[in-house]
């Protein structure tokens, strides 16, 4: 097998994936479009009833007519998705926020980068705890250790994260006399981007980073112990014994690397689990992120903005997904060289 | 200096499992010569694979050398030996790992999977060369491209660069084995190398062994449960039953004088070409289960020619002429009166 081919056969690979992201996008914009669409009425009437409940002076009809025709609400589904999509794609709007009356990709571009930030570090200490505890775990089966670990996971899978942040909210609230919310301290909130901002971001960081990871973690450790327990006796290590190498060398490159592709594979729904902890935790810490305004915008069918996050979050997922086949393919060979 | 490479003496391996202790391995003596072929025979389960993975230390975790000695002839230079008792040595530690792969090494029954997908073969078999010797990469790269030419791989050149699930079950077992010469070991044990594959390949193996071993000059144990290759490649067999060694000898005499009933009926056993209407004659029963082997003799259940005394006393072992042993109480009274008579 030459070079050549290899390479050849890794481009084939890379091209036909990205067909397949590229179609999976699509489908996710329709089914995000159609979603928010689902229940009954439109923000139009979520607003009429909104008016009555506050006491306020009833909508006449013509009014509400006109409003619908200002935002389009009663073409057919197909022309709004059709105009809301070549927006989004020719011009990059996303739309109008009938409740924050901004256009929606303010919104979006403000606080998409922090759930994207949030994620990502989450993200980074799933695998940074998981990997080693996995290993050790694996390695050292039914030790000590092992159990410890076993029943720490296991309360952090049972522990929901909302309850966490709750807690430590008041913990922080009690002792510190300053309760551990947003990702800004005060200053800076509404400060333009520096370094100082970006530090000062960095240390209100690691709170809802930790509070969003720690139930992932649980589920990754026993995925990684489970993989590598069931490569530790395969023959191919006993070779790899027999020549010599040490136990730590022959772990690493052997079973260790096998046990990594289920591992890598796990990236793909990692990732939305992580988003929708996100929306919990940012509500209750109160985190300038998507969640918050995600879920608000789903209660008052603020369609536009709801939209628009849904498809976002589903296209992270999708090149989460898309950079976990890609690691694979990287990783093993079986898969590369069909 | 002796011709004697390796002594086992009364090795007991045993398995501390959940559901009890699994003697695999209750008693073994064995004998390599340098340079030698000895056939280790017997059913499947009696303790074969356990019993030669203690030459290397490295029995599955949960098992345990729990006596006798592996006594190991080293020969440091041309008048020098030592003596190393492996059974002593740590399974983690740095002198056994010296040992394996480079004076010590090893061909598994599954070429499908000892080796790694994830590898090139020829990464596979550097990392030996590598470990035990000071060639540099490119030199090691050449002497692997080598022995791929050496064992018969065709195309050396482009297969060292290929990986080990695009090639098939013989060419797998063949850069095993080249991968076990890469040191020059002066022993090398093959557990049933040929067992998994095709009968024509298994021929080709085979030839390939023997061609090797006296090239190389280095001893084997073979181990198998076809009696026919062990007529073709041994020098002396012995026979393995429920983790003890039951006969031993040299080739001829195992065959032609086999003392112990179950070497008697493992060679009835052997289809014979010449009377292929004759039914083929089976040994009784069915290998006792593992964690209640039979006491006395642990071959009574299915010997034909059991005695009353069998199912209580174990047997030693009775020595006739050049090494020829076995363990059965049929000969034991023979020892002590009949002795010099017989020989
Ligand atoms: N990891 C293990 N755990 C528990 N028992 C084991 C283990 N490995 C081997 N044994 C026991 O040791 C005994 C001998 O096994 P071994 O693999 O040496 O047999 P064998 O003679 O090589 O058979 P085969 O011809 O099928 O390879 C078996 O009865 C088996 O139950
Ligand atoms: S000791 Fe008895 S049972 Fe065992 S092999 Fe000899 S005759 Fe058969
Ligand atoms: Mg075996």
């Amino acid at each position: 097998m030459d070079l050549e081919r290899e390479v050849e056969d890794m481009w084939k690979f890379l091209f036909r994936r990205t067909l397949a992201m590229l179609f999976t996008v699509w489908v996710v914009s329709i089914i995000s479009f159609a979603v928010i669409q689902l229940p009954p009425g439109d923000y139009v009437t979520t607003l009429m009833s909104q008016m009555v409940s506050q006491g306020g002076r009833e909508l006449t009809p013509e009014y509400a007519e006109q409003l619908r025709e200002l935002y389009g609400l009663n073409e057919s589904m197909y022309v709004q998705y059709g105009k809301w999509i070549t927006n989004i794609i020719f011009k990059g709007q996303f739309g109008y926020s009938f409740v924050y009356k901004r256009d929606a990709v303010e919104l979006i571009t403000e606080r998409m980068p922090m759930t994207f930030a949030l994620s990502m570090s989450s993200f980074v200490l799933v695998w940074v705890i998981a990997l080693p505890i996995g290993i050790y775990s694996a390695v050292r089966k039914y030790s000590i250790g092992d159990y410890i670990f076993t029943f720490l996971g296991f309360i952090g899978l049972a522990v929901p994260s909302f309850l966490l942040a709750l807690i430590l909210l008041f913990v922080s609230q009690k002792y510190l006399g300053q309760a551990m919310i947003g990702l800004f301290s005060q200053e800076f909130a509404d400060a333009a981007w520096s370094w100082d901002k970006f530090v000062d971001m960095l240390k209100h960081l690691w709170i809802p980073t930790i509070l969003i990871g720690l139930g992932g973690t649980a589920g990754l450790i026993r995925t990684m112990r489970a993989n590598l327990l069931d490569e530790l006796n395969k023959p191919y290590v006993e070779t790899a014994r027999a020549k010599g190498l040490s136990e730590t060398r022959l772990l690493l490159k052997y079973p260790v690397r096998h046990a990594l592709n289920p591992f890598v594979s796990t990236i793909g729904w990692t990732l939305p689990n992580l988003v929708a902890g996100e929306v919990i935790v940012a509500i209750v810490l109160n985190l300038p992120t998507s969640g918050p305004v995600l879920y608000r915008a789903l209660q008052s069918q603020d369609m536009f903005v709801a939209a628009g996050f849904i498809l976002l979050l589903s296209i992270l997922t999708v090149i989460g997904t898309f950079i976990s086949d890609l690691l694979l393919a990287v990783l093993d060979p079986r898969i590369r060289l069909r | 200096m002796s011709d004697t490479l390796i002594e086992v003496n009364d090795l007991k391996i045993h398995f501390f499992t959940d559901e009890g202790v699994v003697r695999a391995v209750d008693g073994v003596d064995l004998t390599i010569e340098r340079g030698k072929t000895l056939c280790l025979v017997g059913e499947s389960g009696c303790g074969k694979s356990v019993a030669c993975r203690a030459f290397l230390q490295i029995v599955h975790s949960i098992g345990k050398i729990v006596s006798g000695e592996i006594i190991y002839h080293r020969r440091v230079d041309n008048n020098f030996e030592e003596t190393i008792d492996i059974a002593q040595l740590n399974p983690k530690g740095r002198q056994i790992r010296e040992i394996r792969g480079k004076e010590i090494s090893m061909i598994f029954q599954e070429p499908m999977t000892s080796l790694s997908p994830m590898y090139t073969v020829g990464n596979q078999i550097m990392e030996n060369i590598l470990l035990h010797t000071n060639l540099s990469k490119e030199e090691a790269r050449q002497l692997c491209v080598q022995l791929l030419d050496q064992v018969g791989i065709p195309q050396p050149h482009r297969l060292v660069d290929e990986y080990p699930f695009r090639l098939s079950g013989g060419m797998r077992q063949r850069a095993m084995i080249a991968m076990a010469l890469s040191c020059n070991p002066t022993l090398l044990i093959a557990d049933e190398p040929t067992t998994a594959l095709d009968v024509t390949t298994q021929a080709n193996i085979l030839d390939l062994m023997r061609n090797i071993q006296k090239e190389y000059q280095m001893a084997l144990l073979f181990i198998t449960h076809d009696l026919g290759v062990v007529a073709e490649i041994a020098d002396t067999v012995a026979v393995m039953y429920l983790g003890k060694i039951v006969e031993s000898g040299d080739v001829d005499t195992i065959f032609n004088n086999p003392k112990h009933p179950y070497t008697q009926a493992l060679l009835r056993s052997i289809p014979k070409i010449s009377r292929t209407r004759e039914k083929l004659d089976t040994i009784q029963g069915m290998v006792p289960n593992p964690y209640r082997r039979p006491g006395g003799c642990p071959f009574h259940p299915r010997c034909t020619q059991a005695m009353p005394e069998c199912s209580t006393m174990v047997p030693s072992v009775t020595r006739f002429s050049d090494g020829h042993t076995t363990r059965c109480l049929l000969y034991e009274n023979i020892t002590t009166k009949q002795f010099a008579e017989l020989s």
